[in-house]
Protein backbone atom coordinates (compact mmCIF):
# COMPACT_ATOMS: atom_id res chain seq x y z
CA UNK A 1 0.00 0.00 0.00
CA UNK A 2 3.13 2.22 0.00
CA UNK A 3 2.15 3.78 3.35
CA UNK A 4 -0.68 5.63 1.64
CA UNK A 5 -3.47 6.98 3.84
CA UNK A 6 -6.94 6.97 2.27
CA UNK A 7 -9.03 9.97 3.26
CA UNK A 8 -12.62 8.83 3.15
CA UNK A 9 -16.11 9.76 4.30
CA UNK A 10 -17.94 7.69 6.89
CA UNK A 11 -20.53 6.63 4.29
CA UNK A 12 -17.92 5.43 1.82
CA UNK A 13 -16.02 3.55 4.52
CA UNK A 14 -19.22 1.80 5.56
CA UNK A 15 -19.92 0.83 1.94
CA UNK A 16 -16.40 -0.54 1.39
CA UNK A 17 -16.38 -2.47 4.69
CA UNK A 18 -19.64 -4.11 3.68
CA UNK A 19 -18.23 -5.07 0.29
CA UNK A 20 -15.06 -6.40 1.97
CA UNK A 21 -17.05 -8.67 4.27
CA UNK A 22 -19.24 -9.90 1.42
CA UNK A 23 -16.28 -10.69 -0.81
CA UNK A 24 -14.53 -12.56 2.00
CA UNK A 25 -17.66 -14.66 2.35
CA UNK A 26 -17.71 -15.39 -1.39
CA UNK A 27 -14.04 -16.38 -1.28
CA UNK A 28 -14.61 -18.63 1.73
CA UNK A 29 -17.52 -20.41 0.05
CA UNK A 30 -15.56 -20.80 -3.18
CA UNK A 31 -12.65 -22.38 -1.32
CA UNK A 32 -15.10 -24.89 0.19
CA UNK A 33 -16.53 -25.59 -3.25
CA UNK A 34 -19.89 -24.15 -2.28
CA UNK A 35 -21.91 -21.91 -4.55
CA UNK A 36 -21.05 -18.32 -3.87
CA UNK A 37 -23.97 -16.18 -2.72
CA UNK A 38 -25.41 -14.17 -5.55
CA UNK A 39 -25.12 -10.88 -3.74
CA UNK A 40 -24.24 -8.96 -6.88
CA UNK A 41 -26.81 -10.62 -9.11
CA UNK A 42 -28.17 -7.39 -10.50
CA UNK A 43 -26.39 -4.11 -11.05
CA UNK A 44 -29.76 -2.40 -10.77
CA UNK A 45 -29.78 -3.33 -7.10
CA UNK A 46 -26.19 -2.27 -6.61
CA UNK A 47 -25.26 0.53 -9.02
CA UNK A 48 -21.56 0.03 -8.39
CA UNK A 49 -21.88 -3.60 -9.26
CA UNK A 50 -18.71 -5.48 -10.03
CA UNK A 51 -18.87 -9.24 -10.33
CA UNK A 52 -15.91 -11.15 -9.03
CA UNK A 53 -17.60 -14.49 -9.00
CA UNK A 54 -16.06 -15.83 -12.20
CA UNK A 55 -12.46 -14.84 -11.58
CA UNK A 56 -10.75 -15.79 -8.35
CA UNK A 57 -7.72 -13.60 -9.20
CA UNK A 58 -9.87 -10.48 -9.51
CA UNK A 59 -11.70 -11.43 -6.32
CA UNK A 60 -8.46 -11.72 -4.29
CA UNK A 61 -7.07 -8.53 -5.79
CA UNK A 62 -10.20 -6.58 -4.80
CA UNK A 63 -10.17 -8.10 -1.29
CA UNK A 64 -6.53 -7.01 -0.88
CA UNK A 65 -7.36 -3.53 -2.14
CA UNK A 66 -10.28 -3.19 0.28
CA UNK A 67 -8.20 -4.55 3.17
CA UNK A 68 -5.56 -1.90 2.45
CA UNK A 69 -8.19 0.85 2.48
CA UNK A 70 -9.91 -0.37 5.65
CA UNK A 71 -6.57 -0.66 7.46
CA UNK A 72 -5.07 2.62 6.22
CA UNK A 73 -7.87 5.13 6.21
CA UNK A 74 -8.54 8.42 7.92
CA UNK A 75 -12.11 9.66 8.19
CA UNK A 76 -12.92 13.05 6.71
CA UNK A 77 -14.45 15.14 9.48
CA UNK A 78 -15.88 18.61 9.70
CA UNK A 79 -13.22 21.00 11.01
CA UNK A 80 -13.78 22.94 14.23
CA UNK A 81 -15.88 26.10 13.89
CA UNK A 82 -12.88 28.42 13.83
CA UNK A 83 -11.43 26.52 10.86
CA UNK A 84 -14.59 26.25 8.77
CA UNK A 85 -13.62 29.29 6.74
CA UNK A 86 -10.62 27.46 5.35
CA UNK A 87 -10.65 24.88 2.56
CA UNK A 88 -9.79 21.42 3.78
CA UNK A 89 -10.95 17.91 2.94
CA UNK A 90 -14.73 17.68 2.80
CA UNK A 91 -15.21 21.37 1.97
CA UNK A 92 -17.85 22.37 -0.56
CA UNK A 93 -16.29 25.32 -2.34
CA UNK A 94 -18.10 27.80 -4.56
CA UNK A 95 -15.65 29.24 -7.01
CA UNK A 96 -15.33 31.58 -9.91
CA UNK A 97 -13.07 30.08 -12.58
CA UNK A 98 -11.90 32.86 -14.89
CA UNK A 99 -15.40 34.35 -14.68
CA UNK A 100 -17.38 31.08 -14.80
CA UNK A 101 -19.21 29.80 -11.72
CA UNK A 102 -18.54 26.30 -10.46
CA UNK A 103 -18.71 24.27 -7.28
CA UNK A 104 -16.29 21.60 -6.02
CA UNK A 105 -16.27 19.24 -3.10
CA UNK A 106 -12.73 18.36 -2.03
CA UNK A 107 -12.57 14.61 -1.48
CA UNK A 108 -9.97 11.85 -1.16
CA UNK A 109 -8.88 9.92 -4.25
CA UNK A 110 -11.36 7.06 -3.68
CA UNK A 111 -14.37 9.36 -3.95
CA UNK A 112 -13.11 11.69 -6.67
CA UNK A 113 -15.48 12.14 -9.60
CA UNK A 114 -14.69 15.36 -11.46
CA UNK A 115 -17.76 14.99 -13.70
CA UNK A 116 -19.84 15.43 -10.52
CA UNK A 117 -17.60 18.18 -9.10
CA UNK A 118 -15.82 15.88 -6.63
CA UNK A 119 -12.19 16.93 -6.89
CA UNK A 120 -9.36 14.88 -5.39
CA UNK A 121 -7.21 16.54 -2.76
CA UNK A 122 -4.24 15.06 -4.65
CA UNK A 123 -5.11 16.73 -7.98
CA UNK A 124 -3.22 19.94 -8.85
CA UNK A 125 -6.36 22.10 -8.38
CA UNK A 126 -7.52 20.28 -5.22
CA UNK A 127 -4.07 20.63 -3.73
CA UNK A 128 -3.84 24.31 -4.67
CA UNK A 129 -7.20 25.17 -3.04
CA UNK A 130 -6.41 23.52 0.30
CA UNK A 131 -5.66 25.98 3.09
CA UNK A 132 -7.24 28.97 1.35
CA UNK A 133 -10.17 31.10 2.53
CA UNK A 134 -13.10 33.04 1.04
CA UNK A 135 -11.88 35.84 -1.21
CA UNK A 136 -8.55 34.18 -2.00
CA UNK A 137 -7.51 33.86 -5.62
CA UNK A 138 -5.62 30.70 -6.40
CA UNK A 139 -3.80 30.34 -9.70
CA UNK A 140 -2.46 27.26 -11.38
CA UNK A 141 -0.27 28.44 -14.16
CA UNK A 142 1.99 25.98 -15.89
CA UNK A 143 1.79 26.33 -18.86
CA UNK A 144 -1.71 27.86 -19.14
CA UNK A 145 -2.90 30.10 -16.33
CA UNK A 146 -6.29 29.60 -14.69
CA UNK A 147 -7.46 31.53 -11.62
CA UNK A 148 -9.89 30.09 -9.09
CA UNK A 149 -11.52 32.71 -6.87
CA UNK A 150 -13.06 31.27 -3.70
CA UNK A 151 -16.58 32.67 -3.19
CA UNK A 152 -17.90 30.43 -0.42
CA UNK A 153 -16.89 27.47 1.74
CA UNK A 154 -19.17 25.14 3.64
CA UNK A 155 -19.04 21.72 5.24
CA UNK A 156 -21.89 19.23 4.96
CA UNK A 157 -20.21 16.18 6.41
CA UNK A 158 -22.53 13.80 8.14
CA UNK B 1 -20.62 -17.92 -34.48
CA UNK B 2 -22.98 -15.65 -36.43
CA UNK B 3 -23.59 -13.47 -33.40
CA UNK B 4 -19.88 -13.19 -32.65
CA UNK B 5 -19.25 -12.13 -36.25
CA UNK B 6 -21.97 -9.51 -35.87
CA UNK B 7 -20.19 -8.20 -32.75
CA UNK B 8 -16.94 -7.86 -34.74
CA UNK B 9 -18.60 -6.08 -37.66
CA UNK B 10 -20.41 -3.73 -35.30
CA UNK B 11 -17.29 -2.74 -33.34
CA UNK B 12 -15.50 -2.37 -36.70
CA UNK B 13 -17.66 0.72 -37.22
CA UNK B 14 -15.57 2.46 -34.54
CA UNK B 15 -12.76 2.69 -37.10
CA UNK B 16 -14.92 5.16 -39.01
CA UNK B 17 -16.57 6.97 -36.11
CA UNK B 18 -14.78 10.29 -35.70
CA UNK B 19 -14.27 11.62 -32.18
CA UNK B 20 -16.88 14.29 -31.58
CA UNK B 21 -14.60 16.77 -29.81
CA UNK B 22 -12.39 17.07 -32.90
CA UNK B 23 -15.32 17.28 -35.28
CA UNK B 24 -16.68 20.21 -33.24
CA UNK B 25 -13.25 21.83 -33.40
CA UNK B 26 -13.17 21.36 -37.18
CA UNK B 27 -9.96 19.29 -37.10
CA UNK B 28 -9.14 17.94 -40.56
CA UNK B 29 -9.28 14.15 -40.79
CA UNK B 30 -9.62 13.65 -37.03
CA UNK B 31 -8.89 10.43 -35.18
CA UNK B 32 -11.60 7.80 -34.84
CA UNK B 33 -12.89 6.21 -31.64
CA UNK B 34 -10.88 3.08 -32.56
CA UNK B 35 -7.71 5.20 -32.93
CA UNK B 36 -8.25 6.55 -29.41
CA UNK B 37 -8.89 3.07 -27.99
CA UNK B 38 -5.71 1.75 -29.64
CA UNK B 39 -3.36 4.30 -28.08
CA UNK B 40 -5.18 4.44 -24.72
CA UNK B 41 -4.73 0.65 -24.41
CA UNK B 42 -1.00 0.84 -25.13
CA UNK B 43 -0.55 3.80 -22.80
CA UNK B 44 -2.42 1.91 -20.06
CA UNK B 45 -0.13 -1.09 -20.53
CA UNK B 46 3.12 0.88 -20.60
CA UNK B 47 2.32 3.38 -17.83
CA UNK B 48 0.38 0.81 -15.80
CA UNK B 49 3.61 -1.14 -15.34
CA UNK B 50 4.86 1.72 -13.16
CA UNK B 51 1.98 1.12 -10.71
CA UNK B 52 2.69 -1.55 -8.15
CA UNK B 53 -0.14 -4.03 -7.67
CA UNK B 54 -2.13 -2.94 -10.71
CA UNK B 55 -3.67 -5.79 -12.71
CA UNK B 56 -2.48 -4.94 -16.23
CA UNK B 57 -4.62 -7.57 -17.93
CA UNK B 58 -7.70 -6.09 -16.34
CA UNK B 59 -6.67 -2.52 -17.22
CA UNK B 60 -6.05 -3.47 -20.85
CA UNK B 61 -9.36 -5.28 -21.20
CA UNK B 62 -11.02 -2.24 -19.66
CA UNK B 63 -9.23 0.01 -22.14
CA UNK B 64 -10.36 -2.12 -25.07
CA UNK B 65 -14.02 -2.03 -24.12
CA UNK B 66 -14.34 1.41 -22.51
CA UNK B 67 -15.77 3.18 -25.56
CA UNK B 68 -17.26 0.35 -27.61
CA UNK B 69 -20.77 1.35 -26.53
CA UNK B 70 -20.32 4.35 -28.84
CA UNK B 71 -21.21 2.11 -31.81
CA UNK B 72 -24.82 2.77 -30.78
CA UNK B 73 -24.60 5.57 -28.19
CA UNK B 74 -22.35 7.79 -30.32
CA UNK B 75 -19.48 9.88 -29.02
CA UNK B 76 -20.58 12.79 -26.85
CA UNK B 77 -18.83 15.74 -25.24
CA UNK B 78 -19.77 17.88 -22.23
CA UNK B 79 -20.45 20.72 -24.69
CA UNK B 80 -23.29 18.94 -26.50
CA UNK B 81 -26.07 20.09 -24.16
CA UNK B 82 -25.14 23.77 -24.54
CA UNK B 83 -24.04 24.03 -28.16
CA UNK B 84 -24.97 27.34 -29.77
CA UNK B 85 -26.07 27.45 -33.41
CA UNK B 86 -23.43 29.62 -35.02
CA UNK B 87 -19.94 28.30 -35.75
CA UNK B 88 -18.43 31.45 -34.30
CA UNK B 89 -20.22 30.93 -30.97
CA UNK B 90 -19.26 27.24 -30.93
CA UNK B 91 -15.59 28.16 -31.43
CA UNK B 92 -15.85 30.61 -28.53
CA UNK B 93 -17.53 28.05 -26.26
CA UNK B 94 -14.87 25.43 -26.98
CA UNK B 95 -12.08 27.68 -25.73
CA UNK B 96 -12.95 26.96 -22.08
CA UNK B 97 -14.01 23.91 -20.09
CA UNK B 98 -17.82 23.99 -19.61
CA UNK B 99 -19.10 24.60 -16.08
CA UNK B 100 -22.46 23.35 -14.83
CA UNK B 101 -24.53 23.50 -11.66
CA UNK B 102 -24.39 20.48 -9.35
CA UNK B 103 -27.83 19.33 -10.43
CA UNK B 104 -26.98 19.60 -14.13
CA UNK B 105 -23.70 17.71 -13.61
CA UNK B 106 -25.68 14.92 -11.98
CA UNK B 107 -28.37 14.92 -14.65
CA UNK B 108 -25.89 14.84 -17.55
CA UNK B 109 -23.84 12.12 -15.91
CA UNK B 110 -26.85 9.89 -15.24
CA UNK B 111 -28.26 10.39 -18.74
CA UNK B 112 -24.93 9.49 -20.37
CA UNK B 113 -24.47 6.44 -18.13
CA UNK B 114 -27.94 5.10 -18.91
CA UNK B 115 -27.63 5.64 -22.66
CA UNK B 116 -24.20 4.01 -22.85
CA UNK B 117 -25.14 1.07 -20.63
CA UNK B 118 -28.14 0.30 -22.83
CA UNK B 119 -25.91 0.51 -25.91
CA UNK B 120 -23.32 -1.84 -24.40
CA UNK B 121 -26.03 -4.36 -23.48
CA UNK B 122 -27.30 -4.28 -27.07
CA UNK B 123 -23.80 -4.62 -28.51
CA UNK B 124 -22.77 -7.59 -26.34
CA UNK B 125 -26.10 -9.41 -26.41
CA UNK B 126 -24.92 -12.10 -28.82
CA UNK B 127 -21.70 -12.89 -26.98
CA UNK B 128 -21.34 -15.78 -24.50
CA UNK B 129 -23.06 -14.71 -21.32
CA UNK B 130 -19.98 -14.68 -19.08
CA UNK B 131 -18.06 -12.60 -21.63
CA UNK B 132 -20.86 -10.06 -21.98
CA UNK B 133 -20.98 -9.91 -18.20
CA UNK B 134 -17.24 -9.39 -17.90
CA UNK B 135 -17.38 -6.52 -20.40
CA UNK B 136 -20.24 -4.88 -18.51
CA UNK B 137 -18.45 -5.27 -15.17
CA UNK B 138 -15.27 -3.74 -16.56
CA UNK B 139 -17.20 -0.86 -18.10
CA UNK B 140 -19.06 -0.10 -14.86
CA UNK B 141 -15.78 -0.27 -12.94
CA UNK B 142 -14.27 2.24 -15.39
CA UNK B 143 -17.31 4.52 -15.27
CA UNK B 144 -17.54 4.56 -11.48
CA UNK B 145 -13.83 4.29 -10.64
CA UNK B 146 -14.69 1.40 -8.40
CA UNK B 147 -11.33 -0.38 -8.18
CA UNK B 148 -7.76 0.87 -8.50
CA UNK B 149 -7.75 -0.32 -12.12
CA UNK B 150 -10.97 1.62 -12.84
CA UNK B 151 -9.62 4.79 -11.23
CA UNK B 152 -6.29 4.48 -13.07
CA UNK B 153 -7.84 3.91 -16.47
CA UNK B 154 -10.44 6.65 -16.08
CA UNK B 155 -7.56 9.11 -15.85
CA UNK B 156 -5.52 7.28 -18.49
CA UNK B 157 -8.41 7.70 -20.93
CA UNK B 158 -8.30 11.47 -20.35
CA UNK B 159 -4.51 11.52 -20.62
CA UNK B 160 -4.67 9.99 -24.11
CA UNK B 161 -7.15 12.68 -25.07
CA UNK B 162 -4.88 15.30 -23.51
CA UNK B 163 -1.91 14.04 -25.56
CA UNK B 164 -3.98 14.07 -28.75
CA UNK B 165 -5.14 17.63 -28.02
CA UNK B 166 -1.52 18.70 -27.51
CA UNK B 167 -0.51 17.06 -30.78
CA UNK B 168 -3.32 18.79 -32.69
CA UNK B 169 -2.40 22.07 -31.00
CA UNK B 170 1.19 21.67 -32.20
CA UNK B 171 0.01 20.77 -35.70
CA UNK B 172 -2.76 23.32 -36.22
CA UNK B 173 -1.69 26.12 -33.83
CA UNK B 174 -5.19 27.65 -33.64
CA UNK B 175 -6.50 25.03 -31.18
CA UNK B 176 -7.00 26.43 -27.67
CA UNK B 177 -5.43 24.22 -25.00
CA UNK B 178 -7.04 25.81 -21.98
CA UNK B 179 -10.00 23.46 -21.67
CA UNK B 180 -7.71 20.39 -21.57
CA UNK B 181 -5.38 21.88 -19.03
CA UNK B 182 -8.28 22.89 -16.79
CA UNK B 183 -9.85 19.45 -17.08
CA UNK B 184 -6.53 17.66 -16.49
CA UNK B 185 -5.56 19.70 -13.45
CA UNK B 186 -8.97 19.09 -11.88
CA UNK B 187 -9.13 15.38 -12.81
CA UNK B 188 -5.69 13.81 -12.57
CA UNK B 189 -4.39 12.75 -9.19
CA UNK B 190 -2.41 9.67 -10.08
CA UNK B 191 1.31 10.46 -9.51
CA UNK B 192 2.43 8.43 -12.55
CA UNK B 193 0.00 10.22 -14.84
CA UNK B 194 0.73 13.65 -13.35
CA UNK B 195 4.42 13.05 -14.00
CA UNK B 196 3.62 12.07 -17.57
CA UNK B 197 1.51 15.20 -18.02
CA UNK B 198 4.60 17.22 -17.07
CA UNK B 199 6.61 15.30 -19.65
CA UNK B 200 4.06 16.19 -22.33
CA UNK B 201 4.27 19.82 -21.25
CA UNK B 202 8.08 19.78 -21.40
CA UNK B 203 8.18 18.03 -24.76
CA UNK B 204 5.62 20.18 -26.53
CA UNK B 205 5.93 23.59 -24.88
CA UNK B 206 9.50 24.00 -23.89
CA UNK B 207 11.31 22.47 -26.87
Amino acid sequence: MDGKIYYITKEKLHELKKEYEELLEIERKKSLGETAPKIFESEDLNPEFVSFQEDIGFLRSRIDELKGIVEHHELIKSPTKDKQGIVSLGAKVKIDVDGQKDEFVIVGTLEANPALGKISNESPVGKALLGHKIGDEVSVSSPIKTTYKIKNIKYEIG
Amino acid sequence: MDKILTFFTEIGKLKELKRRGWVLREIKNPESVADHIFRATLMAWVLGRKKRGLNIEKVMKMALIHDICEVYAGDTTPYDSILPKSKKEIRKLLRTWPRFSDSKKKRLSEKKFKKEKTALEKLTRGLPKELAREMMDLWIDYENGKTKEGRFFKQMDRLENFLQATEYWKKYKNLSQKSWWDQARESFDDPVLLEFMEKIDKQFHKN
